[in-house]
């Protein structure tokens, strides 16, 4: 198999001295208990298909594949081995040598016909003139609700959102290894959106105009953050950081503040800011392989219900969806119970107040 | 080698058996420089499955390795001879904390650092603490003889085991050991079963003594300009009779590589010297700190920090602990590589192990660094070098036998915590010459189909280089 894209990375696996300080938190490795699944073990796979040790198969492909992106293990790497740039380059290579998944290679066709990862061309964002330019991104637009919810919020602070009629930011495509894909996509997105700043409602979004564009994209709740009065809902809840806004964004702190200045005493669970645990859903393999994804969420929404608190809020909504049903089915087998809302849900609360 | 996969299965259940290659390669190496593969990986979840494998396999003359998170660095859990990599992982559970006995009874598969986590509320720790302790399993732990950075105060992990369930051989369940502090009569086999590398019998449960955890601990950072002077220092708080709880060195390439990875601006000098007192009482630490920190004065160490805070601590620390990654990024094009990773000398000698380390690099053309628990007298290096350059290779071969034909020289031993397994054999078989064919005896009385982790410590290779295939690609 050829391996142009890995090729580039074989100092960076070298640099692994295999210490195995990734197993403590990679999400699939909890779950399944075998190193195959760990950060280590696709690292190493990576090296053998690149080396020649391994022939690629479907179920490398497969094990390469069932990854959330949370990058838990980047940040616990005292190499500082770029693991999620390898097992990218690794995706790439492999779905170039025929092994995408029918699931993946469909989502890339509904970016490319649809501009959308669903393939929905009624889900369009809702286009207004303003001053600042807003992304919206695949998950919020096809949650016009919530998407309209985080507008009003905007509007009411003062911020006059510029939106547009846009695509998917191409992160599905990076991600999935669609390279050439991509290239051809990010071409069209400069297109709309050649604005160096840009505020984004999902944080996945954020992080990739960030890191795909180089863009001095903002996520929203900077921007909420900034004009934000100070309210006092009397709430107590549980906050769960999304893995692209905390260990690829830094941000941890602005939605706290925002919590705290909503009047909302924060109850921290062990793992929080930067190791903060995922919550399954990134990465693709809420379509691909969703038992693993559900199973990544209920260690999430357990770690939750520990901390005694009746709610927890996310600004994410992949985040938000995945630790809703956990905590459904959590409290249907009496496990525990906890109430899951977006950040959107207890500001635009605050502010009709 | 024909195994009967069915058979397995019905053992452990089809969840908990992987054959496929990708499977195999990856449980083939661990943080080594080795790599071999194995013939089925199989994922016990109790005792009596346990039984049931080792008996199958003893039948069959199969190897049988077990392994715990695979960080070992000196190829010990490398299956040599292909066979059953036994997984031990998923058997985690704390079976009894009971502190009034100052005990816990645990599984083989439970992380070091989970077991401290359950133990903080009965104000209990477990000391053995080495720095791979946030994923090193106490199987792993004990197999090996781990220690770490209280071990000067503490001891390793043979001072901390009271006692074990083992599988052996044949398939045979034994207790060995006691639930007390003290055991005077006897072989103690539970004593030769730490450090014995999986070659002797199967650990499957393990109990383990406990200590408070100290109401005060405080921490300090000196450093010196000339790594002689570090030396001295450590020297002299040993041999003052003062108590630490940790007496950490660290050279210029240690510094080097943690301050460019980690971003902790330590200071750029010869060597750092941090040491650790704690108690109960804090006029007592108190004075073990000052005590410490005037004989680092005296031997020029400055810039001396010191904090009792919690964060504060773990920030002093921090460079040290996750410096055995960190040394991968020393420089561009070089990698760390676990060779002449860990050995022991004689307190007085310390200083002139660090330069002679940093003499054998520089002559054979790598890099080394010296760092290590130097209260107990344990030195560690790591070679830096390309692992892709077959010369680098030859070099990093010629400095490994120069490091050990020195610390024997001076009195000194192959391991001090990290193992022989593969890549340090042919050293620690040169030091225990005269008592090869003791260990032998006693490895054929309990292993006398030579099943379990076959082919390490007195039995591997005698060329480390060419035991396995390197992981590495070299050209």
């Amino acid at each position: 198999m050829e391996t142009k894209n890995l090729k580039s990375w074989k100092d960076e696996l070298n640099v692994c001295i295999r210490c195995a300080y990734c197993f403590e938190g990679c999400p699939v490795f909890k779950v399944t208990g075998w190193e195959t699944d760990s950060a280590r073990g696709k690292t190493i796979l990576a090296y053998g298909i690149l080396t020649g040790d391994l022939e690629p198969s479907q179920y490398i492909a497969d094990k390469m594949f069932q990854c959330t992106y949370c990058r838990d293990c980047s940040e616990r790497c005292s190499a500082n081995v770029s693991v999620i740039d390898v097992l990218a380059a690794a995706r790439a290579d492999l779905v170039e040598a025929g092994f995408a998944s029918d699931t993946h290679k469909g989502m890339a066709k509904n970016v490319k016909e649809t501009g959308n990862i669903f393939g929905d061309k009624e889900i369009t964002a809702p286009v207004q003139q303003g001053e600042i330019p807003v992304f919206i991104g695949c998950q919020y637009l096809a949650r016009p609700n919530q998407t309209k919810m985080y507008i009003r919020i905007l509007e009411k602070l003062g911020v006059k959102p510029l939106i547009k009629a846009e695509a998917c930011c191409g992160y599905p495509l990076y991600a999935l290894g669609f390279r050439d894909e991509l290239e051809e996509h990010k071409k069209k997105f400069l297109e709309t959106f050649p604005e160096e700043e840009i505020i984004a409602l999902c944080p996945t979004c954020a992080a990739f105009l960030h890191e795909g564009y180089g863009k001095k994209a903002k996520h929203i709740t900077q921007a909420i953050l900034e004009h934000l009065p100070e309210k006092n809902l009397g709430l107590k809840a549980t906050y769960h950081d999304p893995c692209d806004l905390s260990r690829v964004m830094g941000i941890t702190e602005e939605p706290r503040e925002i919590l705290k200045k909503l009047g909302i005493e924060i109850v921290e669970m062990p793992r929080n800011r930067k190791t903060s645990h995922c919550c399954g859903g990134g990465g693709g393999i809420l379509m691909s392989d969703v038992n693993l994804s559900d199973d990544i969420a209920i260690l999430r929404i357990k770690q939750a219900i520990e901390t005694g608190a009746p709610l927890l809020i996310t600004p994410c909504p992949t985040c938000e969806q995945v630790l809703k049903k956990a905590a459904a089915t959590v409290r249907e087998k009496g496990e525990g119970n906890i109430t899951v809302k977006n950040l959107s849900d207890v500001v635009w609360k605050a502010l009709r107040s | 080698m024909k195994i009967d996969l069915e058979k397995l299965k019905g053992i452990v259940g089809q969840d908990n058996i992987k054959n496929d290659i990708a499977d195999l390669y990856v449980y083939g190496s661990d943080s080594s420089v080795h790599k071999a593969l194995a013939s089925v990986v199989v994922r016990p979840t109790t005792i009596e499955q346990i039984q049931a494998i080792v008996r199958y396999a003893n039948a069959e003359l199969i190897p049988v390795i077990a392994r715990g998170s695979g960080s070992g660095m000196s190829g010990q859990a490398v299956p040599i001879d292909g066979g059953i990599v036994m997984d031990l992982k998923k058997m985690n559970r704390i079976l009894e904390i009971r502190p009034a006995d100052m005990l816990c009874k645990v599984e083989p598969g439970l992380v070091d650092d989970d077991l401290n986590r359950a133990l903080k509320p009965y104000g209990l720790f477990y000391p053995p603490l080495p720095a791979s302790s946030r994923v090193a399993t106490i199987g792993g732990e004990i197999a090996n003889n781990a220690s770490g950075i209280r071990s000067v105060k503490y001891g390793a992990t043979r001072d901390s085991v009271l006692g074990m369930k083992v599988v052996l051989a044949n398939g045979d369940l034994v207790n060995l050991g006691s639930n007390t502090k003290v055991e005077a009569s006897g072989y103690q086999i539970d004593r030769l079963m730490v450090g014995s590398e999986g070659t002797l019998g199967i650990i499957v449960e393990a109990t383990l003594l406990l200590k408070p955890i100290p109401k005060f601990r405080c921490i300090a950072r000196a450093s010196f300009n000339k790594l002689e002077d570090a030396g001295e220092a450590i020297s002299e708080i040993i041999a003052s009779g003062a108590s630490p709880s940790m007496l950490e060195l660290m050279d210029n390439i240690a510094i080097t590589a943690v301050n460019k990875t980690l971003k902790m601006g330590l200071p750029d000098v010869e060597a750092i010297v941090m040491f650790e007192a704690d108690g109960k009482v804090k006029e007592a630490v108190d004075a073990e700190i000052n005590f410490m920190k005037e004989i680092c004065e005296k031997h020029n160490g400055s810039g001396i920090e010191t904090s009792y805070d919690l964060k504060e601590r773990t920030k002093l620390f921090a460079g040290r602990k996750q410096l055995f990654a960190a040394l991968s990024r020393y420089k561009e094009g070089l990698s760390c590589t676990s060779l002449a990773d860990d050995m022991a000398v004689p307190y007085s000698k310390m200083a002139e192990c660090a330069s002679k380390i940093h003499e054998i690099a520089k002559r054979n053309n790598v890099v080394m660094t010296a760092y290590g628990h130097c209260g107990s007298g344990c030195m560690h290096t790591k070679i830096l070098m390309d692992p892709t350059k077959k010369e680098q290779w030859q070099g990093a071969k010629r400095a490994v036998e120069e490091v050990y034909e020195y610390v024997r020289s001076v009195g000194g031993t192959t391991s001090a915590e990290h193992g022989i397994g593969l890549s340090k054999a042919p050293a620690w078989k040169k030091e225990k010459a005269d008592s090869l064919n003791l260990l032998r005896a006693i490895k054929k009385a309990l292993d006398p189909n030579n099943i379990l982790n076959p082919h390490k410590m007195q039995d591997a290779p005698d060329d480390w280089v060419s035991a396995t295939e390197l992981r590495y690609p070299v050209e």
